[in-house]
């Protein structure tokens, strides 16, 4: 095995951990921008993971999905959110409902969780376990941070968190996704994102505020 | 033969001699001279202990039986360590107590309190020694009622007997659960000997090990004071007088460690499969919560009797990983945890005892124990100052003090929970690591409080400024205990050695951890070193003058700016208030300026949520199905006869179904 | 010819202290655009201060001048502890990390008491503030040594660094990685840097450190320098020789040693630079925002404890 390869290994097994820090520091994150820039090491890691996967596997359908991973996940949608921030000139805050100690110890929960769960699947099969209990736990601090954030520009986020969870588990179980399936996912995720900038807009216009608790005034 | 004999002139001297001539003598030389066989009594105790622990030579007196239990008390190896820890204690208490009674109680008071404490003595020997069922509670009755006679003598307040009958109440509600436990071996064991208790432990079924375990559990548990069963300790430890909480926070608390020790270990050779997690998670919560209402308290006693909780937590930490261990198969690393869960024990014993004399001590000179109105007291008293010190650095288990190497015997053996197999254990005991680490660190940052408040800095009341030395006799007794701190601290292989013999008959299939050997190998290094490089640099003196600390511009410092206790803990208060849940008050009285009030009141109340949440819940429903029971009582006649007839009729159907 | 090595360790890490706290402000220095003192400074101050008087306050006792002393001679006890240049150490061996860990809660212990005997209101809160991180710092420290132990099935820290060096370099596993995160918070804790306690403020409002020295002059405060100094550079071997030890020498050859030194010099100082840019790009924290930290911090080593029972490697 050349060195290239077993670099390559290295980096679709260890980078595992790596995730698992970006999701504790995003359990911590008290900013939007520092949020918004974890996402986007989250998905340049997810990024390498492809990128090592597709040089093991001699396969240029991934390397194309690698590219497009890079292209929308690192630098566009992170770019396009800078830009909503910017415009929507709202508070920086991230609004938490929990404080960084609460959400760090749900989120060691959540990883615990995962990898009990992930054990029981994977045994006797060849998938590596780190990357897939990684994987899931992505998914679960995704929901997290919809339901415990209450800017609606972090339900976004949360979201993209949860998308990029999905993917590195369906990486990981089928060892490069086809490629249609993913441009379908990725052009989902855009339009999704498109209308939600929409009505943030609009949102923040009618009511002058984010906040998406104080939708239950709404009730009457 | 001569041990023998040496044991019971202690018994004798200790349980009637002593109080007959305290209580019964009439001129004053007699009861002095009581009062120095007692000390006698106790070294013969001492002795006694000595060559049945450090030698193995087992001592067994028969007394005549009562009724149809046999009466009789053997010290092994076990009772002989307990034996050792009750009488090297109460030997300085003992000490201790001659000028402290004489300065604080009148004649006929002090009397009593001779008489009682030298019959506590006597009852707390008759416990760990103890090889019936029936002397055992014997003794074990008799512990709760004198000292609960020891707290009233000095005292019947109001206050004072709401205290001392929650205490009778819980330690009955304990004692329950122990006879409970013994009377469960009666159908098994002949005259419930421990012998026969012993032998019929190896056959029992499953179903009675379980019901025995938990009772033991409750039973000495509420004893010992761990939570939730710790209520009655922050009441009669601090209402107590000095030498006698001495005595119950440090020996008291103690037989009912032995007392599970024998249940757990001898008898029943580990609990369930689950007893190890249990009795891991009592102490966890124990040390955490106890060491938490530790912080928030400013008066000395009480301060000390939640440390009490802490540290049973502790020694239940390492009870738990002892069976937890024995469970999965390990007898090797049981036995490093119980060898550390015995230290604590012993080390326990001597820097609370320690603590608390010297809290008498500053009670005595400054007539309070309110930490807020002490300070500076180490200039003003140097010798309680500095026992008080190797007391602190003991109790926070500081290298080169007894308590380090007990809680570092209890941290190797959580590590070595990782090489099990069973996956929970695997995790929980490590994680149990950072559990310790975290009480070691609050009961460090509650015992700068502690003595920064009271002994260092600028006196913050007028008694404080005016306080002076201790008795002689009083400083003897605080000394002595500090010795033995140091002693073991530096020197642990003086026990450890005979504890690990002791506990190679306790857990079978073991011999002796390698770590005692380590520890007792780096400790004199670590001494060494630090001790030189401070002689070094002490040697070097250099004049030095006395300035006074720069104000700030203002004339000159006063003792209000330095820090108070409440001050010191409000931070960790702070962090912590999810556990203390406290409710605060602020009250400003207007004054004619609208920006300068009259006078503003500050409270801040804690509650306890255990009586909130568990005693309060459980006393209403045991008064609402007392109520319901007391349906029954009609006071009709015919009611009761009717009673009467249905238990006939029951028993003939019974009958019937029996053939 | 191990106990002369044993023995240059010690003094390597006690003389080179105040070295390392000038070169990381000289680092910082140049990164805030400014010229910044010379390295050598700290030893300047240190002689300084020896050569001046030794004050102390009249309310004061015999532990306020025991505290300085104390807590000098446990950081030269806790270097005994950590291998700089051989994976051995003067006690490295006899002891394990338990030891050096309440070795140095000790010191600290000392430290606060010698703060409040000074008997004005900058001790206490200093005192106070440092209790708080302590206790909060403890468990974190003990538990990323504790995982890190557990992998390598060794209890002392000779052994730690023995089986670390027998590891190969690319094979990263996740335990190290949580502990290597868990324990630099905690040594950024626990020496009293950024972000949770500002080596250089004059403010005593803002100060932990500081504030228990206030009172200190002379020979006493310059052993108290020297001694958080000693400190710092002790927890910042340990991390190099821990997680990186590659470089050590194996043998007494004097080609082995060079090698060693020149390792160990690379690495303290890629350390101090990684440590000069987070002291000048983060703000301190607020002190209520500081269990925050360390709670991030005892979640890592949690995690790198379950994590010893999971990871296969």
């Amino acid at each position: 095995m050349g060195l290239a390869e077993i670099a390559a290994g290295k980096v679709v097994s260890t980078s595992a951990v790596f995730l698992m820090l970006t999701i504790v520091l995003l359990a911590v994150a008290r900013r939007i921008s520092t949020s918004i820039l974890l996402f986007s090491l989250q998905s340049a890691i997810i990024t390498a993971q492809v990128a090592g996967t597709a040089y093991l596997e001699h396969s240029t359908e991934a390397w194309v999905v690698a590219g497009l991973v890079f292209a929308v996940k690192v630098l566009g949608i992170p770019y396009a959110f800078f830009w909503l921030v910017k415009g929507l000139k709202s508070p920086r805050d991230v609004k938490a409902s929990t404080t960084p100690a609460q959400s760090v110890f749900v989120v060691v929960a959540m990883i615990c969780v995962s990898y009990a769960a992930v054990r029981s699947y994977t045994f006797g099969i060849r998938v590596p376990e780190d990357a897939l209990a990684a994987a899931v736990s992505l998914i679960l601090t995704g929901a997290f941070l919809m339901v415990s954030r209450r800017k609606a520009l972090m339900q976004m986020l949360g979201l993209l968190v949860l998308e990029n969870g999905i993917f590195l588990a369906a990486l990981t179980t089928t060892f490069g996704m086809p490629l249609i399936i993913e441009m379908g996912i990725l052009f989902d995720v855009l339009i999704g994102l498109l209308l939600m900038g929409i009505f943030t807009f609009r949102i923040r216009d009618t009511f002058e505020h984010l906040d998406v608790s104080r939708l239950r005034r709404l009730r009457g | 033969m001569v041990w023998d004999n040496t044991f019971w002139a202690f018994l004798a001297l200790v349980g009637v001699i002593v109080p007959l001539s305290q209580l019964g003598g009439r001129v004053k030389p007699i009861r002095a001279l009581g009062t120095l066989l007692l000390l006698a009594g106790i070294v013969a105790g001492i002795s006694v202990a000595g060559v049945c622990f450090w030698q193995g030579t087992p001592v067994t007196l028969r007394l005549p039986s009562v009724a149809a239990f046999p009466l009789s008390l053997t010290i092994d190896r076990l009772g002989a360590f307990f034996l050792l820890l009750i009488c090297s204690v109460s030997l300085p208490v003992g000490i201790f107590s001659m000028s402290y009674v004489a300065h604080h109680y009148e004649a006929g008071k002090a009397r009593w309190m001779w008489a009682l404490l030298s019959l506590f003595i006597l009852s707390m020997s008759v416990v760990v020694t103890a090889s019936t069922g029936f002397a055992f509670l014997a003794g074990w009755e008799l512990m709760t009622l004198v000292s609960a006679g020891l707290i009233l003598v000095e005292g019947d307040s109001e206050d004072r007997i709401h205290n001392v009958s929650i205490y009778l109440l819980m330690m009955h509600a304990g004692a329950a659960a122990v006879v409970a436990a013994f009377f469960l071996y009666w159908p098994y064991a002949h005259g419930l000997e421990f012998a026969s208790i012993r032998s019929a432990s190896a056959n029992l079924p499953a179903g009675p090990r379980t019901v025995l375990f938990l009772l033991a559990f409750v039973g000495f548990g509420t004893k010992a004071g761990i939570i939730p069963f710790h209520l009655w300790l922050p009441r009669a430890h601090p209402i107590a007088p000095s030498p006698i909480s001495a005595l119950m926070s440090g020996v008291m608390l103690k037989t009912a460690v032995y007392g599970f020790v024998r249940f757990g270990f001898d008898f029943l050779r580990g609990g369930p499969w689950w007893s190890g997690y249990l009795v891991l998670a009592a102490g966890a919560v124990s040390g955490l919560l106890g060491v938490l209402y530790a912080i928030g308290e400013h008066d000395l006693k009480r301060l000390l009797a939640y440390h009490s909780v802490e540290n049973i937590g502790i020694i239940y930490l390492g009870l738990g990983s002892s069976l937890l261990f024995l469970a999965n198969g390990a007898p090797q690393w049981a036995a490093l945890a119980l060898i550390a869960a015995l230290l604590h024990t012993l080390n326990h014993a001597y820097f609370k005892s320690l603590l608390f004399l010297g809290a008498g001590a500053i009670s005595h000179s400054t007539h309070t124990l309110d930490l807020e109105e002490h300070g500076g007291l180490l200039r003003r008293m140097p010798v309680t100052g500095m026992a008080f010190l190797v007391g602190c650095c003991s109790i926070v288990g500081l290298p080169l003090f007894n308590g380090f190497v007990s809680e570092w015997l209890t941290f190797r053996s959580f590590l070595h929970g990782s090489a099990l197999s069973a996956t929970a254990a695997r995790i929980v005991l490590p994680l149990m690591i950072g559990v310790l680490a975290l009480i070691g660190g609050l009961a460090a940052a509650c015992f700068v409080k502690v003595y920064g408040v009271a002994f260092l800095g600028r006196p913050r009341s007028v008694e404080a400024e005016r306080a002076g030395e201790v008795p002689p006799t009083m400083r003897i007794g605080m000394v002595l205990l500090a010795l033995n701190c140091i002693l073991l601290g530096v020197f642990p292989l003086l026990v450890l050695s005979s504890l690990a013999r002791l506990v190679q008959v306790l857990v079978p299939g073991s011999t002796a951890p390698e770590e005692i050997g380590s520890i007792s190998r780096v400790i004199p290094w670590v001494a060494v070193t630090l001790l030189g490089t401070l002689a070094v640099m002490l040697a070097a003196r250099r004049t030095r003058r006395s300035a006074a600390t720069w104000a700030c511009g203002l004339p000159a410092l006063t003792s209000r700016m330095q820090y108070t206790s409440t001050a010191f803990s409000k931070p960790i208060r702070s962090v912590f208030a999810f556990v203390y849940k406290p409710d605060r008050r602020v009250e400003l009285l207007p004054a004619d300026q609208p920006y300068f009030p009259a006078s503003i009141s500050y409270r801040s109340v804690r509650t306890t949520s255990f009586e909130k949440l568990l005693y309060r819940p459980a006393v209403d429903a045991i008064v609402a199905v007392a109520y319901q029971v007391r349906r029954l009582q009609t006071g009709n006649i015919q009611v009761y006869l009717l009673y009467i007839f249905l238990t006939l009729v029951s028993l003939l159907v019974y009958l019937r179904f029996l053939r | 010819m191990t106990l002369a090595l044993g023995v240059f360790q010690v003094l390597f890490l006690i003389v080179g202290a105040p070295l390392t706290r000038g070169i990381i402000a000289r680092i910082k220095a140049r990164l805030q655009r400014r010229r910044g003192a010379s390295i050598w400074r700290p030893y300047a101050d240190l002689g300084k201060l020896f050569r001046k008087e030794d004050l102390a306050p009249p309310a004061s006792s015999p532990v306020f001048r025991l505290a300085p002393r104390l807590l000098f001679a446990v950081a030269l006890a806790a270097a005994a502890f950590v291998p700089v240049l051989q994976p051995s150490a003067l006690l490295a061996s006899l002891g394990d990390f338990v030891l050096m860990v309440y070795l140095l809660a000790l010191g600290r212990f000392f430290l606060a008491l010698g703060a409040m005997d000074g008997g004005s209101a900058f001790g206490g809160m200093g005192a106070s503030r440092d209790a708080l991180i302590s206790t909060l710092a403890e468990a974190p420290f003990l538990l990323g040594l504790t995982a890190v132990s557990i992998s390598a099935r060794n209890p002392s820290i000779a052994g730690i660094v023995g089986w670390a060096l027998r590891q190969n370099f690319f094979d990263i596993s996740a335990v190290h990685i949580l502990a290597f995160t868990a324990l630099s918070m905690v040594v950024l804790a626990e020496s009293g840097r950024m972000p949770v306690d500002n080596p250089a403020t004059h403010l005593e409002l803002t100060m932990i450190h500081e504030a228990m020295t206030l009172e200190y002059s002379g020979p006493s405060l310059a052993l108290l320098e020297w001694a958080s100094a000693v400190k710092l550079n002790v927890m910042l071997a340990l991390l190099i020789s821990l997680f990186g030890p590659w470089g050590m020498a194996t043998n007494l050859a004097p080609a082995a040693l060079g090698i060693a030194l020149g390792a160990y010099l690379v690495k303290m100082l890629l350390l101090m630079v990684v440590l000069a840019v987070i002291e000048s790009s983060v703000a301190k924290l607020r002190m209520y925002l500081v269990p925050d930290f360390l709670g991030v911090a005892t979640a890592l080593s949690v995690l790198a404890v379950i994590f010893t029972m999971i990871a296969r490697r």
